[in-house]
């Protein structure tokens, strides 16, 4: 295996962490330090603004330009976060840059296979931080430094040996990233490109400038090993991300939400592991930070799935205040094994769990669940609602249950509803029943009579669990008869001593 | 340029194109439904795969359900079925004695909620069946896109309607009304692909107690009086 750097430049890296770019309505934005422009966004470079340019110019040339004062620290957490989600590509992670990290540098020459190649991998890695919104320049080079060199310089790169002294030679020398004084002296003997460098000698080159350039060229050139310390991956994840002004619509959030999401969903990914659920809190200036829960059907590190159940929690939550910061919380990751790819394209594989997470974020986690058997002879208290691991084939290690017994009807109602008697017969939706089995007597339940005092009985009245109405919940004495009417109904109704219930309806 | 001419034979092969005299041909393999006069009637012998199936059921308990059991018993093992707005509590024992209850999946909705949630789960394709419980008003629009939304999968999907809904317009390619009767369950297939069906089918759904027990059970039994219960107890 030949390593392979993509390294990954942010040209405007300094105004993404404020005002994402991508969208084609982007408004004219730059960042500045000291008064002077940094960098600035398309729509300011398009009326005449450029990196170097004094605010006060650039603000004669666009009166309502916004923008925002250069922050270190917050570029700092950003390229962290970043570093996370390349973690989903690669183990090998690396932060680069001249004076704090501002390039990524990812190995990419062992999962070349597992991404589809090195087209896909590179359209993945460059879509993946499009939608962060940044706006990436890519290298590719068997070095790390000749990587990072052509991002910088906006060169593509290509993944062989051969050329690359070629292709390093037609970069300007500004991408080494050398101080002023080093710059005018090229510039005074009339050096612009690396090409030049290349033929100068080396020994003169240290004499003229220390024996660090002369390092760097052979270590771009793969001559002399070129060792980089590997990103530091965190052991708990636990991000904060500071929004740029006070949000106050939800819907705002997901953008913000989207670059915490896609860190975890690197780190999860560099060790082999998925979450059940996170937390994402919101903070706001005066009241206490509100939680929103993002609970999954099983563990999972897929971006796409977490903004989903995102997107359905955010749209049904008010915001109690405007939201200041957000942190998001995972703990408890999960080891998830491995999906093996299929030798073949299998066909027709589908999940269903994404799909239980967008519809419990939206209806509700108790609105989606599956059924187990609860061994009590009540009716009522014989189906037992399943919210985990419910759908999907595993086996709850329930008996078998097809031993032929009384019939059972495949609805109950949810409390028992009087029939009505006349002349001496029952009567269901004007149709008179007849009652067509013995009586199978249901007993049972005594115990919570004891268990419970008066209060506990009054308490569970007031719930309105079925059987309130009908006789003491706890203690159930009743006789179960199979009845049908004229019009073909099957219903299952019983005697309590007092009174004729219908309980169940044979569908 | 001319094109060449295709035969008529290939042309219906196709699963939206059949004679009228005929049944049409589906592109899937149907699941049986368990009662040889009901296939017999259905386009390709069975339950068709990948198109809604709308049962139009007058009242609750004359085995609208069991109905449908057979079939879901023959689906492939470990294919889920999901059950969105069921009309009551759904009783795992009744459940557990048709198919593990591991497979099924509840999902409680209300309003706009339950064809969204037919849709997704429909859209999906991970479903061996769907059983859904659409409200009254449901529009025609929000029927197409549930439509479009089981159109090449291979679940099965049933839509259960109110009776009143027969009148209206469906682009659902499989129409049943349901009504219950004293030997049976009485099916009208209401629309199909293929020539109309004018007679009622009478199918031995699965009852609690059997049919001929039934017969002899004789008129209506009399209360017993709440007097001996009372001194039972």
């Amino acid at each position: 295996m030949t390593p392979l750097w993509l390294a990954l430049h942010f040209p405007r890296f300094a105004l993404e962490i404020f005002e994402p770019s991508g969208g084609p309505d982007d408004l004219p934005a730059a960042c500045v330090q000291q008064h002077v422009v940094v960098c600035a966004n398309e729509a300011a470079e398009a009326a005449g603004i450029y990196a170097g340019m004094r605010l006060s110019s650039a603000l004669g040339l666009v009166p309502d330009l916004a923008s925002h004062e250069r922050e270190p620290a917050r570029e700092t957490d950003a390229h962290f976060r970043l570093a996370c989600w390349a973690g989903g590509f690669s183990p090998h992670v690396s932060l680069s840059g001249f004076d704090g990290p501002d390039t990524l540098l990812v190995e990419i020459g062992g999962c070349l296979r597992l991404f589809d190649g090195l087209e896909n991998l590179c359209a993945l890695i460059r879509q993946g931080a499009i939608e962060q919104g940044y706006s990436p320049c890519l290298g590719l080079a068997p070095t790390p430094l000749a990587a990072e060199w052509l991002a910088r310089g906006g060169e593509e790169g290509a993944a062989g040996q051969a050329g690359l002294r070629d292709q390093l030679g037609r970069l300007p020398v500004g991408v080494l990233g050398l101080k002023q004084r080093e710059r005018d002296t090229l510039a005074a003997l009339g050096i612009e490109h690396l090409g030049g460098l290349f033929a100068l000698p080396s020994s003169g080159l240290a004499r003229r400038f220390g024996t660090r350039l002369p390092l760097q060229l052979a270590q771009a050139l793969g001559e002399v090993p070129d060792l980089r310390l590997p990103f530091a991956f965190p052991e708990h994840f636990e991000q904060k991300l500071e929004l740029p002004a006070k949000v106050s619509v939800s819907a705002m959030l997901l953008f913000a939400a989207r670059r915490l999401l896609a860190s975890l969903s690197g780190w999860l990914a560099t060790r082999a592991s998925g979450i059940n659920e996170c937390t994402l809190v919101m903070l706001h200036e005066d009241l206490p930070p509100s939680n929103l829960l993002l609970s999954f059907a099983g563990a999972t590190r897929d971006l796409s799935r977490m903004e989903r159940v995102l997107r359905e929690r955010l749209a049904n939550w008010t915001l109690p205040e405007a939201v200041t910061d957000l942190r998001l919380e995972a703990r408890d990751a999960v080891v998830i094994a491995g999906s093996t790819a299929g030798l073949f394209a299998q066909a027709g594989a589908h999940e269903l769990e994404p799909v239980i997470e967008r519809l419990r974020a939206r209806l509700g986690k108790e609105a989606v669940h599956g059924l187990a058997l609860n061994a009590d002879h009540r009716p009522e208290m014989a189906t037992r609602p399943l919210t985990q691991d419910q759908a999907g084939g595993k086996t709850q290690g329930q008996g078998k249950t097809n031993s032929p017994g009384p019939a059972r009807p495949l609805w109950l109602l949810p409390r028992p509803r009087r029939l009505r008697q006349h002349a001496g017969k029952l009567w269901h939706q004007g149709a008179e029943l007849q009652r067509l089995t013995g009586a199978e007597r249901i007993e049972s339940g005594w115990w919570n009579h004891i268990a419970g005092d008066v209060d506990a009985d009054d308490a569970i009245n007031e719930e309105g669990k079925p059987g309130s109405t009908v006789d003491d919940f706890a203690d159930v004495r009743r006789d179960y008869y199979v009845a049908v009417n004229d019009a073909g109904e099957w219903l299952w109704i019983f005697n309590d001593g007092r009174q004729w219930w219908l309980h169940g309806v044979f569908a | 340029m001319s094109l060449a001419p295709i035969p008529l034979e290939n042309l219906l092969l196709r699963p939206d194109l059949w004679r009228g005299d005929r049944l049409a041909s589906l592109g899937t393999e149907p699941v049986a439904s368990g009662f040889e006069n009901l296939d017999a009637e259905l386009p390709g012998g069975g339950w068709p795969r990948g198109g809604l199936i709308e049962l139009m059921a007058g009242r609750q308990g004359i085995g609208e359900i069991s109905l449908l059991l057979p079939a879901l018993r023959r689906l492939e093992d470990s294919a889920p079925i999901a059950l969105v707005a069921p009309p009551a509590m759904a009783h795992a024992p009744a459940w557990a004695a048709a198919f593990p209850l591991s497979r099924l999946l509840v999902v409680e909705a209300e309003g706009d909620d339950i064809a969204w949630s037919t849709e997704l789960l429909l859209a999906s394709g991970a479903l061996g069946a769907l059983l859904a419980w659409l409200p009254a008003k449901s529009s025609n629009k929000s029927l197409r896109r549930l439509q479009l939304a089981a159109e090449g999968r291979l679940s099965l999907a049933f839509m259960f309607r109110p009776p009143g809904s027969a009148g209206q317009a469906s682009p659902a390619p499989l129409r049943l009304q349901l009504a219950g009767a004293r030997q049976g369950l009485r099916v009208d297939v209401f629309k199909r692909r293929g020539p109309p069906c004018n007679h009622s089918l009478l199918l031995p759904v699965e009852r609690p107690v059997s049919w001929q027990r039934r017969a002899t059970a004789g008129p209506s039994v009399t209360l017993p009086s709440t007097r001996t219960l009372e001194l039972v107890r």
